[in-house]
């Protein structure tokens, strides 16, 4: 990783979903996942250059302004600050261009050299939008293409470009107060601290913007030029009544306006495009919710019937139970020389009948559909529009409809939706997100199993199970937002055009996750069922099973040997609740439910524990763990006492 | 807070016309005349979106949010900061 971030760099830099990680793809063959929404990248990823091989191209995460305001603009900025970057290119999305320019009159101080992709020309011309690409070179002083990166149009033009990039004419002068401000900012920087690539005044612009990344690189220079650079810019403020940052950036989107009027020619058109029309019925008062229900409606048939029921039957009964566990036992028990090994490989904690037969029988048709349902809908632009339907719902726990999408991505992953808060705009959403995740929100796999379990109870299971989890979690966040200090902020978001989801990027995308989650899951699925094994074999596990009984049967009112199952969830919660499947025969209606919003709410898995120690600190990670492990308890019984005082399943 | 539009709307001849986005009825169009009362980092992200004084807008609905349609972009705003941000409805 050092070595790689030593050679020479070409960023793509640019708004979010513009489509930064297509072209990325385009330019290196490495795949990264894309989507369309805001936010798919929130980390900086790196490949070798088609067009270079000794250069390597970065992707990073999508900025919608600069400075930098949310932890993953935050990452673009260190990687602008950090990387070697010999070229920098900025995607912005054709159809908005006076957007796009507003970004590269910030870029543009920065003093590197740059090309200008113009990228979704399509869709710009679909809407009547036609650029002066001459025009904008000309003003810009840098090479521009126009790009289609989904089919691969302008990728040899833009190959060609990088070659040809040069440092930009800058887009505008500043009112005079602020060019003064900043005049006496840039020499001060420049006569102590040369950044090696950067302007002293790109770096100015930034820190009179309060850019948190340019002043904590300024603040690490040696001597007290921090020190001096504060009291200028506190004078500077005092005399321009506030900060600067707005005026920055308003400053900007003038210059941006008037250059984009110039390079740009816009016809009217009559009648919304079918994709507009589709895009609005979705967030509409009266259909956007017959809409959603549909859309749940169709993934629970194909993840929770066709997964959960019909493949998972066909794999476990039928090859798994039907035909590989009878003969892998047969075999092993023939040969091996020792009970015990019999024992460890096809005994009731088998590594192959239990740590296999979960991972792939089980868990694997459910992820698998899960995974393209999911893709469906990230690449069709239904999630941003979901944050607009959820917003009010959303503002009841101290969020705003943004956080919409790590709780949705959460329920293909906790992990990844976990690293994917860095989206949200404030410590105290990220906050509350991740503790909801960490809490309520099942993974992919979690998800199918309770579907599994409960739809072979009933769909009234399923909703009891649903109903207490949406309750837990409303009443959770709201009890989270009033105990966490802070202001909840009201939401402001694009809603990208829907677009018809293109089966290879689902399928791709599909594969790679699958990819990630068995090389997750098989090992740990392993370790599980060893340990599983050895606290058997040494007598542990028996004495975990009584004396979890009082819990777990006095208060939960399962079966003892459900103890087992919470002691495997501790490995993964899917795991557990794979647990509680495999004895779905020996459940009541109100255990089988009971059982699961217990195991749904029980602690997060361990991977997705590493990144909330990671993203939040071992403290806040320990004091979610201790509130999580009760709290599943505490609601599981509660909901026992309320399923049996109505009499549910009698 | 009292915004300054409508403060202007009183001592102004042709202010009058400036109403809030949020009561704007959906298929009209309007220019933004004024961001009012939003705090600093909301006033920052609605100009990274493009909606700035004299950007021309289309509300395509009020309810659950207002979504306007900014130079192709569509934005959606809670009624909250929809309230707050004044425009001149285009005849």
């Amino acid at each position: 990783m050092n070595a790689a971030a030593l050679s020479p760099a070409v960023l793509l830099v640019g708004h979010p979903n513009v489509g930064k990680s297509v072209l990325f793809h385009r330019l290196t063959g490495a795949y990264v996942n894309v989507s369309n929404y805001p936010g798919t990248t929130v980390e900086v990823s790196r490949a070798a250059a088609r067009f270079d091989p000794a250069a390597q191209l970065l992707d990073t995460p999508g900025v919608l302004a600069l400075p930098a305001r949310s932890d993953d603009e935050r990452v673009t900025l260190r990687a602008l600050l950090e990387e070697d970057c010999r070229v920098l290119v900025q995607v912005g999305d054709a159809k908005h261009l006076r957007r796009s320019l507003a970004l590269t009159a910030l870029l543009a101080e920065l003093g590197l050299p740059m090309v200008l992709a113009l990228n979704m020309h399509d869709e710009a011309e679909a809407r009547g939008v036609v650029l002066d690409v001459a025009a904008l070179e000309a003003a810009l002083g840098i090479p521009v293409v126009t790009t289609v990166a989904t089919n691969g149009e302008g990728m040899a033009e833009l190959g060609r470009a990088i070659a040809a990039a040069r440092a930009p004419r800058p887009l505008l002068h500043y009112d005079a107060a602020t060019e003064t401000a900043l005049a006496t900012l840039t020499a001060r920087i420049e006569a102590t601290a040369q950044h090696p690539r950067l302007t002293a005044r790109g770096l100015a612009v930034l820190y009179l913007g309060h850019d948190p990344e340019a002043t904590h690189w300024l603040a690490a220079q040696p001597g007290k030029l921090h020190d001096t650079l504060a009291t200028l810019r506190s004078a500077a403020e005092q005399q321009h009544g506030g900060s600067y940052a707005e005026s920055l950036a308003r400053e900007r989107g003038e210059a941006a306006g008037l250059l984009a009027s110039r390079c740009l020619q816009r016809s009217a058109r009559a009648t919304p495009l079918l994709a507009q029309r589709i895009g609005q019925w979705v967030v509409h008062p009266l259909w956007s919710l017959p809409i959603l229900l549909a859309v749940l409606y169709a993934i629970y048939q194909f993840v929770g019937v066709f997964g959960a029921s019909v493949l998972v039957g066909l794999l476990e009964k039928d090859l798994f139970e039907g035909v590989l566990n009878p003969a892998v036992t047969q075999w092993v028990e023939g040969s091996a020389p020792w009970p015990w090994l019999a024992a460890l490989l096809v005994g009731e904690y088998g590594l192959w009948t239990m740590g296999m037969t979960y991972a792939l029988a089980l868990i694997l048709p459910i992820v698998s559909t899960f995974f393209i349902a999911f893709g469906v809908l990230e690449d069709s632009g239904y999630l941003p529009r979901l944050s607009v339907i959820a917003n009010r719902a959303f503002a009841l726990i101290g969020l705003n409809g943004r956080a919409v999408l790590p709780m949705v991505l959460g329920l293909g992953c906790v992990t990844m939706a976990t690293l994917t808060t860095r989206i949200l705009h404030s410590p105290r959403e990220r906050l509350i997100t991740t503790f909801l995740l960490a809490l309520a929100i099942p993974c992919s796999a979690q998800l199918g199993v309770v579907l599994g379990l409960l739809g072979g109870v009933g769909f009234s299971a399923v909703l009891a199970w649903s109903g207490a989890i949406v309750g837990v979690l409303l009443l959770s966040g709201w009890l989270a937002a009033r105990l966490i200090p802070g202001r909840r902020i009201p939401l402001v978001t694009e809603l990208p055009p829907m677009r018809l989801p293109i089966a290879g990027n689902v399928l791709k995308k599909t594969g790679g996750r699958l990819k990630w989650y068995l090389i997750e899951v098989i090992p740990l699925f392993l370790i599980g069922a060893f340990l599983m094994f050895l606290l058997e074999q040494a007598g542990i596990l028996p004495a975990i099973v009584n004396a979890g009984e009082p819990l777990v049967s006095g208060w939960l009112g399962l079966p003892k040997e459900a103890s087992a199952a919470f002691v495997m969830g501790f490995l993964r919660r899917d795991f557990g609740a794979t647990g509680l499947f495999a004895m779905a025969d020996a459940l009541s209606p109100v255990q089988a439910v009971v059982g699961m919003v217990t195991i749904t709410l029980f602690v997060p898995c361990i991977a997705s524990l590493l990144m909330i120690v990671r993203e939040q600190g071992l403290r806040i990670a320990a004091a979610m763990l201790a509130i999580v492990v009760p709290f599943a308890f505490l609601v599981g019984g509660l909901l026992r006492l309320m399923l049996s005082a109505l009499g549910y399943g009698a | 807070m009292k915004p300054a539009a409508q403060s202007q709307a009183q001592s102004q001849p042709h202010a009058h016309a400036r109403v809030p986005l949020g009561f704007l009825a959906p298929g009209r169009e309007a220019r933004l005349a004024e961001v009012g009362a939003v705090d600093t980092a909301q006033r920052e992200q609605l100009a990274a979106y493009g909606l700035t004084v004299g950007c021309r807008l289309k509300v395509l609905q009020q309810k659950p949010m207002t979504v306007v349609l900014a130079e192709e972009l569509e934005l959606a705003l809670e009624p909250g900061v929809a309230r707050e941000v004044w425009v001149e409805p285009c005849p």
